[in-house]
Order: structure tokens, then C-alpha cells, then sequence
């Protein structure tokens, strides 16, 4: 009579579990696949009113892939394929050297180092976006120092982008970064990730000093402080116009006396300082990510590949015999 | 221009096709391959002189993306009578031409542009070569196992429905690793590349995935069931037309990351 646990093991083991699990992963991605996943809760009320908003929001269909009966299944499936990529392996090696074939075993090994990696990745993995102008600097996380140095923008005739770039200076070494080209750097890669412009509101005093100030930045002046909180729009005169010509800085003025907003036009007066209109700057909007499950991902995928080829290589053959 | 003549050629070769098939002594037509490769041939000069002109190759867009994948079907039919694993019966180069000439009337349609516009930073990167022309190839083998499995369930002779269900497997046999690499491998590594993330459930790698583990099923499916049952036509039919509303449906229902594509 067969062991409890030898039960277990040809049951974990089966390629017909196999199939029925990969047919239920299959399931839970075409609804994931259907369902708008990890937005607000009001845009399942909108988009699916009544009952099936309710039946989303009640079991998480909103984030199928990190809710529990998917995370339980796909355990199981992992159980599934280390048991039996363990069983098909040492079973191959029995056979006489000729007479193996170890490409599902190395397909196999590399989903399950492509999992364990990915685990590795959603555990570890931290991102974080930052905009620097020119001349700017910001510190990793470790000490390093990041300015940017110059930014490059390309358009196409058309004015669709052709080419970002930013060319920064980190620990003093020169770099350049392209979106589809990060840079490496001790364990962080650096990603050009946006590309916006900002506008700053100018002012001038009658001995023409200028001072310029980023929008949500305050400054200090002799009878208080001005807050540039943001810009109203115009709209523009005639085709062409610039969107900013016609627009308003609304300020926060704060004195003695108390607090005001004031909205300003190109030549009003604030204070001992003349309102002289916008100044605009690129700014490089850079994604520095670090990864630890970086290598375990990759391996994975490159055994995959190997695997599969290997898995299929006489179907390969024979088509091109 | 290229691609409506390279149509008219499917065209005609389709109806040459169409006559022979119902010729009784399983002759085969002397100039329908041919005529398909000509096709092939046209399509593939017209990516070319797409890429010359945006300096890049021109598979960044849905016409091109459907130029391509007809051009390589036009290809695979006139490959058809030569690979031995795959030579077959007529009725399989006849499915495979039609479904070149669909894919050419959809990139003739309003659906897809043929405006040439040469790619945004984003495209800009050798892996979506690698990516987009494995996954094509990939799909194009999925095409000829389409093709094959509604054979397959549509015959009622008994030797007929063993060979469709033979090409069936070659077919996706081949496709398989060549699709796994190019829609996940390469995919997920460009994604890293790109955007700093392997995988974002995004709703085009999520139905990539889905038509992935379709045919994963299907090639279990065969381990433990030796017969020609009808769920393995089925689970062709279905992966194939899952892979093909991963190529469309995707692009004008559902919006992502591969918005652009």
C-alpha cells in the first residue's frame, strides 16, 4: 500500500495539476486581463455601476494579482513545478548521458528562479522620482552625489519628441542618460523617466537686481515675504501667442499687517519689486531604482529562453530538415 | 501601392488555391507559392522602405505591425511545400493565404494609419526589433496551427484529422519558445530597460501572458492526454484567437503602457 506521503508527492508532482493550474492561472489573468486593476474604488462605481461594482470591491477583483486566492494558487503552482522539476531532473539523470533531455528541467528551473527572483524584486525594490533643473543636485540614498549638468531635447518636425537626455554628473564622473539607455551606478540604476518645464515668476528692483522663485517657493523681502503660489492662464490673443503672456502669478503676500493673495500681470508692482513675468526652465524628471532581485530576474529569463529552445529544438530541426 | 499589389497577389493566389482544392486527384497548383512569395517579397520591401525612411525599423506602428505579420504568413505559405514537418495538405496554405489577405485588408482599413512617423524616444531601443519580430514569427506559426486545429475538427476522416492534429503541434511546437521569447523574454527585458520594471500587469503583458499560458496548457494538456481529443483543437483555436485580440483588441479597447503600439 502506497505511503500517505508518497501520495502526496506523485500528487504534487502531476503534470495533470500542472495543466488544471496553469488553466486557473489563465482564469484569474483574462479577469485581471478585463478588469481595470488597482484604481480608486469611485471608478468601479462609475465604470461598473450597481451589482458588479459591489462583487469587484467585495472579493479584490481590483488587484487580482496580489489578492489571496491568486497569491494562494500561485504558491501551489510553485510547489507544483519545484516538486516536479525535482522528480523530472534526478529521474533524467538515471537515463544514459545520451538519452537526456534537460530542457523542460532547465525551463522549469529557470521559472522557478524567475519567481523566487521576482519575490526577491516586490519585497526589495524601491523607486523614487526626482526633477532637478539645470545645475541642480540630489543625493542617493548611500551619499552620492547626482547634478545635472546639461539637458537635450529633440524634436521631430512634426513636434513629436525624437531624443531626451540628460547629461549628469555623478560622484564627479560625466555621464549621459536616454530613455531606453539608464545608467548603473553601485547597485542603482538611473532611468530618464520625464521631461517637463517649469516657470518661475521674476521680479526686478529699481537698481535692476533680479530674483526669480519656483512656484510653492517662498522668498524674504524687506517689508515681509512672497509666496509664489501658482499661475492662472489667459488665454492667448492670437494664434501663436505665448500660453504665458497673458498669464497671472497669484502671490501670498504676508507682513505685519496680515496675509493677501494678489494676482499679477508682466509690470506690476509687489512691494519694492516689479513683477517682470515668467522665466521659463527644462526640468529632467530622473527614476533611480534599486533592485536586488535584478540578477535572480535575469538569470531566470535567460534560462527560460534556454529551456524552451532546448524543450523544442528537434521541432526546430525537423521544420528546417 | 506596394501593399495593394502584394493584396492582388494574395488575391489571385488565393483563388488558384480555391480551384485546385476541390480537384479530386490532390494535385497541387503550379504557381499559388510562388505567387504568395511575390507577395512576401513586395511586403518586406515596403518595411524596408519604411525604415530607410524613419531611420528605424518601421514595425512601431499598427500598419506596420500588420504589413509585417502578412508579409511573414506570405512567407510561411510558400515555405509550405518545402518544410518537410509542416508540408501538408492544400487546405492549410489556402487558411494561411486568407489569413494574409485579412490582415492586408485590416491595414488597409481606417483602423490602421499608414502615415510614416518615425518612433518616439520610447521605441527607440534594439530590443523592440527583437521583441516585436519574435513575437510575429511566433504568432505567424500559431496562424498555420490555427489553421491546422479548425481542419482538425471540421474533417470527419479519421487519418486527416491525425495529420491536422500532427501540424497542429508542429506548429505550435515551433511557435512556442520562438513566441515565449519574444512576447516575455525580450518584452519583459526591454520593460526593465525602459521603465525600470520587468512586468506591470499592464493589460497588453497581461493578455500576452494569457495567450502564453494557453498554449503552455495546450502542450501539458498533450503529456497527459495522448489522444486526439477535441480540447486540443480547442485550446489552439482559443490561444490563437486570444494571441490575435492581444495584437488588436487590446490596442483599441483597453489602454497601458503599450498604448503607442
Amino acid at each position: 500500500m502506497k505511503r500517505f506521503s508518497d501520495t502526496v508527492y506523485d500528487a504534487l508532482r502531476s503534470v495533470k495539476l500542472a495543466t488544471v493550474l496553469i488553466v486557473l492561472i489563465a482564469v484569474f489573468a483574462v479577469a485581471g486581463g478585463i478588469i481595470p486593476q488597482g484604481r480608486d474604488e469611485s471608478f468601479y462605481l462609475h465604470k461598473f455601476p450597481g451589482a458588479p461594482a459591489r462583487i469587484i470591491l467585495a472579493l479584490d477583483l481590483d488587484g487580482i494579482f496580489s489578492g489571496m486566492p491568486f497569491l494562494l494558487l500561485a504558491t501551489l503552482f510553485t510547489t507544483n513545478l519545484t516538486v516536479c522539476s525535482f522528480h523530472r531532473f534526478t529521474k533524467e539523470l538515471k537515463k544514459p548521458r545520451g538519452n537526456r533531455r534537460h530542457g523542460p528541467d532547465i525551463l522549469h528551473i529557470g521559472l522557478l528562479v524567475f519567481i523566487f527572483g521576482g519575490l526577491l524584486t516586490a519585497r526589495t525594490r524601491s523607486e523614487t522620482l526626482i526633477y532637478l533643473g539645470k545645475g541642480q543636485e540630489a543625493r542617493l540614498p548611500e551619499g552620492s552625489s547626482i547634478v545635472l549638468m546639461d539637458l537635450r531635447e529633440e524634436r521631430y518636425p512634426d513636434g513629436r519628441p525624437k531624443s531626451w537626455e540628460s547629461a549628469i554628473s555623478i560622484d564627479e564622473k560625466e555621464s549621459t542618460i536616454k530613455v531606453n539607455s539608464p545608467l548603473r551606478y553601485k547597485g542603482y540604476t538611473i532611468y530618464q523617466q520625464d521631461w517637463k518645464s517649469a516657470q518661475h515668476a521674476v521680479f526686478e528692483d529699481a537698481a535692476g537686481m533680479r530674483l526669480s522663485l519656483d512656484q510653492g517657493a517662498k522668498a524674504k523681502m524687506a517689508e515681509g515675504s512672497v509666496f509664489f503660489m501658482t499661475i492662472e492662464k489667459g488665454a492667448p490673443t492670437e494664434i501663436g501667442t505665448d500660453e504665458y503672456a497673458n498669464a497671472e502669478a497669484v502671490f501670498l503676500l504676508e507682513n505685519d499687517s496680515g496675509r493677501k493673495i494678489l494676482r499679477a500681470r508682466k509690470g506690476d508692482a509687489i512691494g519694492l519689486f516689479t513683477f517682470a513675468g515668467f522665466e521659463e526652465e527644462a526640468i529632467s524628471g530622473l527614476k533611480i531604482v534599486r533592485d536586488k532581485g535584478f540578477p535572480l530576474v535575469a538569470a531566470g529569463l535567460a534560462l527560460v529562453l534556454l529551456g524552451t529552445f532546448l524543450t523544442y529544438i528537434r521541432k526546430l530541426k525537423g521544420m528546417l530538415a | 501601392m506596394i501593399s495593394t499589389i502584394s493584396f492582388a497577389l494574395l488575391l489571385v493566389s488565393l483563388t488558384v488555391q480555391a480551384v485546385y482544392l476541390f480537384r479530386k486527384d490532390g494535385a497541387k497548383d503550379p504557381v499559388s507559392n510562388w505567387l504568395a512569395l511575390g507577395a512576401g517579397i513586395l511586403l518586406l520591401a515596403e518595411i524596408i522602405r519604411r525604415s530607410v525612411a524613419i531611420r528605424f525599423i518601421a514595425l512601431t506602428g499598427m500598419f506596420e505591425s500588420l504589413v509585417f505579420l502578412a508579409c511573414l504568413v506570405s512567407i510561411l505559405v510558400f515555405a509550405l511545400r518545402y518544410l518537410r514537418s509542416l508540408r501538408a495538405e492544400r487546405a492549410i496554405a489556402f487558411g494561411a493565404t486568407a489569413l494574409a489577405v485579412v490582415f492586408l485588408a485590416l491595414a488597409s482599413s481606417p483602423l490602421a494609419p499608414a502615415d510614416i512617423k518615425p518612433p518616439v524616444p520610447a521605441l527607440q531601443s534594439g530590443w523592440l526589433i527583437l521583441h516585436v519580430s519574435f513575437t510575429f514569427i511566433g504568432e505567424v506559426f500559431f496562424a498555420a496551427g490555427f489553421v491546422s486545429a479548425v481542419l482538425q475538427l471540421a474533417t470527419r476522416n479519421e487519418e486527416k484529422r491525425k495529420n491536422y492534429d500532427r501540424l497542429a503541434y508542429t506548429s505550435i511546437a515551433i511557435g512556442y519558445p520562438i513566441f515565449t521569447a519574444g512576447a516575455l523574454v525580450f518584452g519583459a527585458v526591454w520593460a526593465q530597460k525602459a521603465w525600470g520594471i520587468w512586468w506591470s500587469w499592464d493589460p497588453k503583458e497581461t493578455w500576452a501572458l494569457i495567450t502564453w499560458l494557453t498554449y503552455t496548457a495546450y502542450l501539458h494538456f498533450r503529456l497527459v492526454r495522448k489522444n486526439t481529443s477535441k480540447v486540443m483543437p480547442l485550446l489552439v483555436i482559443a490561444g490563437f484567437l486570444i494571441a490575435m485580440f492581444t495584437f488588436f483588441g487590446v490596442n483599441f479597447l483597453l489602454s497601458g503602457l503599450h498604448s503607442y503600439a
